[in-house]
């Protein structure tokens, strides 16, 4: 296929998915469901996505109490905002 | 042209010899041209193209080099016969006298081979212009023997180390029947390859892996040392505390015989004396600082699966230390040296130590402090045991004040060694200086078995809790990436922690998804659905444009159907 032979070109991929642990941590979670092909991909992507707005968040809370560093209470903040959002 | 089918690649002589009668019709005018062009290249290639001929008979290996071989052949066939033979005819003869040639079989065909070729020798031998063939015919009989010679070397190697493998005494009798046979030119280099077949079984083995032969005399002399530290120390701390001895014998009894993980609650108090006694012995008149007293025993605690951790890849620190060790000979001398050593790493483990204790309110901590406990006590009372050169003095004194302190430290180091397996490493390493000193005196080798079954147990509840964390911090980092902005390592903890929230929630959407859709098993569109409502896909942004956004190309083509050529789709719809 010509997936393959593309893939073949470069085996180094570049921020890879773990795959092999999305795959475990949903297979402990949920024993009782399968993943299918490819969606453990898609899972990375929301993480990313979601690790990508929680990271913006954080900024601006830190930037917000005008500090230079990123600090606990500041992701703390994020992170209840962004769950809240991501309640799907 | 011939040379062009030639030219491909085929499986034998014989095949492409077929192709070229069967595809080329023969043009004598053409390939008179053709070999005057190649007039200038056979001169150069003939002996090589013989040679080579000769011995693609008995090895049937490479082919390009055959089939240029072929083509030479061909030409100066021609260039040598002009119009008596044509390389058609002569590549006739070659399919009906040859013989098949098989890889398995080189000796058969090596004999048949020669009749025919000197069919073709003598042919050529008549041409005019084959004055120059005459020698690489002479030569190629010659290489046909070393080339069967080879081959029967090849095999005579594998029997010949079946034989040392086995017994001694094949050995005389193996090498007499092989160096009568070759009686030509090869037979002393024979006998001499023989010879050296014998050895190189052996060294292969190590050449490969150096390192590995290196490493288990490290591993072991650390090992020991704090197997007899501890030892010293158990023995110092059961003679001092009066109160605790009662209780300090029990468990230790308990600990050495039963190495289960049950046997914790009764090991609770005693194993933190045992656990201070090693560290304070060489960190004593160092600042009491939280991370040495924790690093001290947590070190010693991951001594014995240090063997392990070294397999898994951190040889290289080791090393360094264990150069470091030679440098610390006396105890006060070896602190200052340890001192910069563990300066650096102490640092890190400060910071494990942090992360640790935030964490550990997580449940998986408990379940790794109580193996860890476990672990510890086990290792603690046998290096106790084994030492014995260390003053009693010293000990002494730091086991009062660090009491107080390592009930303190304990629980954070019962949570800091499983969860970080970097901490884990460095503070192996810290321990190992400390130990190293004692042990460089004396060590025997004996500790290390007794001591290989309590490792084999401590490995699981650990590894359990290591991927999943590496997993997540893997996570980590990339928040620390798309931040821009300097972090705190508590930050850090804190965004796992997040994370940890993030996959169950995640997980329990797929759930009722599937089970709204009446499947078992999660699909693509499950998680568009999550995505859509998250808010990360709408209608302006659909998910191939998120897919191509953020996912390197190898994934984007898994995700998104694309079509190819042939007219088929990938992935499959």
């Amino acid at each position: 296929m010509a997936v393959a032979a593309t893939i073949s070109q470069r085996k180094r991929i570049k921020r890879k998915a773990p795959r092999g642990f999305l795959k475990r941590v949903f297979k402990r979670q949920k024993p009782h469901l399968r993943l299918e092909a490819s969606c453990d991909l898609l899972v990375h992507l929301n993480c990313l996505l979601f690790i990508r707005r929680l990271a913006e968040e954080a900024r601006t809370d830190a930037c917000k109490n005008k500090c230079g560093v990123i600090k606990d209470q500041h992701v703390l903040a994020a992170a209840k905002v962004m769950l809240k959002k991501s309640r799907g | 042209m011939a040379d062009s089918d030639i030219s491909d690649n085929e499986p034998t002589t014989r095949t492409l010899l077929r192709r070229v009668l069967d595809t080329e019709a023969p043009r004598t005018p053409r390939r008179r041209q053709s070999t005057r062009a190649g007039v200038q290249r056979t001169p150069l290639g003939t002996p090589f193209s013989m040679r080579l001929r000769s011995q693609t008979k008995t090895t049937a290996g490479r082919q390009p080099h055959r089939a240029r071989s072929i083509g030479r052949l061909a030409h100066t066939q021609t260039r040598g016969q002009l119009k008596e033979q044509t390389p058609r005819t002569l590549l006739e003869n070659i399919l009906l006298t040859a013989p098949e040639s098989s890889m398995v079989m080189p000796e058969s065909v090596v004999k048949p081979v020669p009749a025919p070729q000197g069919v073709q020798f003598s042919r050529r031998e008549s041409s005019p212009g084959s004055l120059e063939l005459q020698l690489p015919e002479l030569n190629a009989p010659a290489t046909l023997a070393p080339g069967r010679l080879t081959s029967g070397r090849r095999k005579k190697r594998l029997r010949l180390s079946e034989f040392q493998q086995g017994m001694d005494q094949g050995l005389p009798l193996s090498q007499g029947p092989v160096t009568e046979p070759p009686g030509n030119t090869g037979a002393s280099s024979l006998s001499s390859s023989l010879n050296l077949t014998f050895a190189t079984p052996l060294l292969p083995q190590s050449v490969q892996r150096p390192g590995l032969a290196r490493r288990p005399l490290t591993r072991r002399a650390v090992d020991v040392g704090i197997f007899l530290q501890d030892l010293q120390d158990t023995s110092v701390a059961t003679a001092l505390p009066g109160d605790r001895t009662p209780v300090a014998t029990l468990p230790t009894d308990t600990v050495l015989e039963d190495t289960q993980p049950f046997s914790q609650p009764l090991i609770g108090c005693s194993p933190s004396v045992h656990h201070s006694i090693p560290s304070p012995s060489l960190s004593a008149e160092r600042t009491v600082s939280r991370r040495t007293w924790s690093s001290g025993p947590g070190l010693q605690n991951n001594s014995p699966r240090k063997p392990a951790q070294l397999l898994a890849g951190k040889a290289e620190e080791v090393d360094a230390l264990a150069m470091g060790f030679p440098n610390t000979s006396s105890s006060t001398s070896g602190e200052d040296g340890l001192e910069p050593l563990l300066g650096g790493v102490g640092e890190e483990v400060e910071e494990r130590m942090e992360e640790s204790m935030s964490l550990s309110e997580v449940k998986e901590a408990a379940g790794a402090q109580a193996s860890a406990r476990a672990e510890e006590p086990e290792a603690h009372t046998e290096v106790a045991e084994a030492e014995g050169s260390w003053g009693a003095t010293e000990e002494k004194e730091p086991e009062g004040s660090s009491g107080d302190k390592d009930t303190e430290a304990r629980p954070e180091l019962a949570s800091s060694t499983p969860e970080f397996p970097q901490a884990r490493q460095l503070e192996f390493l810290e321990p190992a200086p400390p130990t190293s000193t004692a042990v460089l005196s004396s060590e025997p080798l004996e500790p290390l078995s007794a001591r290989l079954p309590t490792r084999v147990q401590t490995a699981g509840p650990r590894l359990r809790q290591d991927p999943y964390k590496m997993g997540l911090s893997h996570y980590a980092k990339l928040f620390s990436f798309y931040a821009k902005m300097p972090m705190e390592k508590k930050a850090l903890e804190m965004v796992e922690k997040c994370l940890d929230k993030y996959f169950q929630r995640l997980c329990d959407d797929l759930d009722v998804f599937a089970a709204h859709a009446g499947r078992k098993t999660v699909r693509l569109e499950d998680l568009e659905l999550l995505m859509r409502r998250q808010g990360l896909v709408t209608d302006r942004v659909s998910l191939h444009v998120l897919v191509e956004q953020h996912l390197p190309l190898e994934y984007r083509q898994l995700l998104i159907p694309c079509a190819f050529s042939g007219n088929t789709v990938f992935p499959a719809q």
